[in-house]
């Protein structure tokens, strides 16, 4: 408990409820996963953004067919992004190889002033170095953040070089058949994802 | 600033903080062992002038300080199983024999002039009972919901401390306090005692040992501490908490057998 208030003010809640789309299904009701189903029968998420090697990254293309996740946080995060990549990470390393070559996490910065393109490649290797790191201006960020129902970036201006970037908390999964999304919050234990990975994995959206 | 140390959620740095609880409690223990030793002086049965046992005292007590204070209890309560453990060998196991080796002997006479007070430190310690509680005591508060819930609050931090303090002090009392006399509890059973305590795995530490994933939250998702990773973090602190656990019964079982033996050889010279 003391850990999630201390981590409130740098990060923005946002109530799952409000990212949900009203109604909802049997799927999102009865789902056997420990993360929230938050859309289903949807499409893949369309966005391209920079790469760590300052190549475009569509999203839709490099993870079609895959168990993709996204992230929005910034290198420089003194709690939930480290824990985050590291639970995922210590998760994933458990899949066997064939399983672990149909994941793929992406990280987007929210940071762009600090997170330069080594920066976030040196920092996401720390974890895993097929980590997928991804950059753009904060509006462009903040537009792929809204589409995906996830609240904005909160960058200070004029902060200096030590400051705290407010960001969504939650891992957002997107299914192989990029049907359906589902969402992980600060707290997700790697039991969590390990219990989940191999659902994911194998997940087909339900006709609706 | 906290009286008493708990979970904080915030990176790891070296910056020293004052827990005021912690040094409060220090004081008043220093301060109680220095009246008893006015009220009653080293005899006879203290070894001499008495300094021993007040080495062992003061020993103990900077060790439960140590466990108790700052940086080992801000890494015990936030970012490492293994900080924590130690705390709990320290605090729970070696400060409160070494404590109870420092109380002078006139003192535990005292207890005995109060019969109420006799008979209920003569139920609490009896061997089996203090096996059990110690033991009990020592797997319920290193359950891993026990200590997320404890740890997260600085009166859930002070109360696990305390539980771990008093635990101690009831499995070290059948072994070292003269009151009330056990003369069925022979050496041979003592060093019993302490082998099974020793052999023993306890729940809580079987799974820190042999858990696929990291057990407590707290540590779990705690800012990460440079160097090492959650589980490789709670498998060092199952094997810390198995092998000296061993060690310090062992020591303790093998004083027990010194004693004996001493016992033994000035039994014979004096028949």
């Amino acid at each position: 408990m003391v850990l999630k208030r201390a981590l409130i003010p740098i990060v923005l809640l946002v109530p799952l409820a409000a990212c949900e789309p009203p109604g909802g299904s049997d799927e999102m009701a009865n789902s056997p996963l420990r993360g929230s189903i938050v859309e289903t029968g949807s499409e893949r998420p369309r966005f391209t953004l920079s790469d760590t090697h300052g190549n475009p990254y569509s999203f839709e293309d490099e993870t079609d067919g895959l168990l993709a996740f996204i992230f929005f946080g910034y290198t420089n995060c003194p709690d939930v992004c480290p824990i985050h990549m590291a639970t995922l990470a210590s998760s994933i390393e458990r899949l066997d190889p064939a399983d672990r070559g149909r994941v793929r996490v992406v990280f987007i910065s929210t940071d762009p002033l600090r997170d330069t393109p080594d920066v976030l490649r040196r920092w996401l290797d720390s974890f895993d170095p097929g980590f997928v790191g991804l950059r753009g201006t904060v509006d462009e960020v903040n537009a792929v953040a809204e589409s995906l129902l996830l609240p904005p970036a909160a960058v200070p201006v004029g902060a200096g070089d030590s400051y705290t970037v407010g960001h969504a908390a939650s891992v957002l999964a997107v299914t192989p058949d990029g049907g359906t999304r589902v969402k992980y919050g600060f707290g997700t234990r790697q039991e969590d994802w390990a219990t989940d990975l191999p659902l994911l994995l194998q997940w087909k959206a339900q006709a609706p | 600033m906290q009286w008493w140390c708990s979970a904080q959620g915030q990176p790891w740095d070296w910056t020293w903080r004052p827990y005021v609880g912690v040094w409060l409690l220090v004081a008043l223990i220093a301060a109680g062992y220095v009246a008893l030793r006015r009220r009653y002086p080293p005899t006879a049965l203290d070894g001499g002038d008495g300094s021993h046992s007040a080495a062992y005292f003061v020993t103990g007590l900077i060790l439960l300080w140590a466990a108790l204070d700052w940086p080992l209890a801000a890494l015990g309560a936030s970012y490492l199983a293994s900080a924590h453990v130690t705390q709990f060998l320290l605090a729970g196991v070696v400060a409160p024999g070494l404590m109870l080796l420092g109380i002078p002997a006139g003192a535990f006479g005292a207890i005995e002039r109060r019969p109420t007070l006799h008979a209920f430190l003569g139920d609490l310690t009896h061997p089996v009972p203090a096996f059990l509680i110690f033991n009990v005591g020592m797997t319920v508060t290193h359950w891993p919901g026990v200590v997320d819930a404890a740890m997260a609050t600085q009166m859930g931090a002070f109360a696990l401390d305390m539980a771990w303090v008093l635990g101690g002090v009831i499995f070290w009392w059948p072994l070292l306090a003269p009151i009330p006399a056990r003369p069925m509890f022979h050496p041979l059973l003592k060093i019993g005692y302490l082998a099974l305590n020793g052999i023993l795995i306890r729940p809580p530490f079987a799974m820190m040992l042999f858990s696929e994933y990291p057990i407590y939250s707290t540590y779990e998702l705690a800012p990460p501490f440079p160097g090492t990773n959650p589980l490789h973090d709670q498998q060092l602190a199952g094997a810390i908490m198995k092998v000296v656990t061993a060690w310090i019964m062992g020591i303790a079982a093998w004083m027990v057998f010194m004693k004996w033996k001493r016992m033994e050889a000035v039994d014979d010279g004096g028949g």
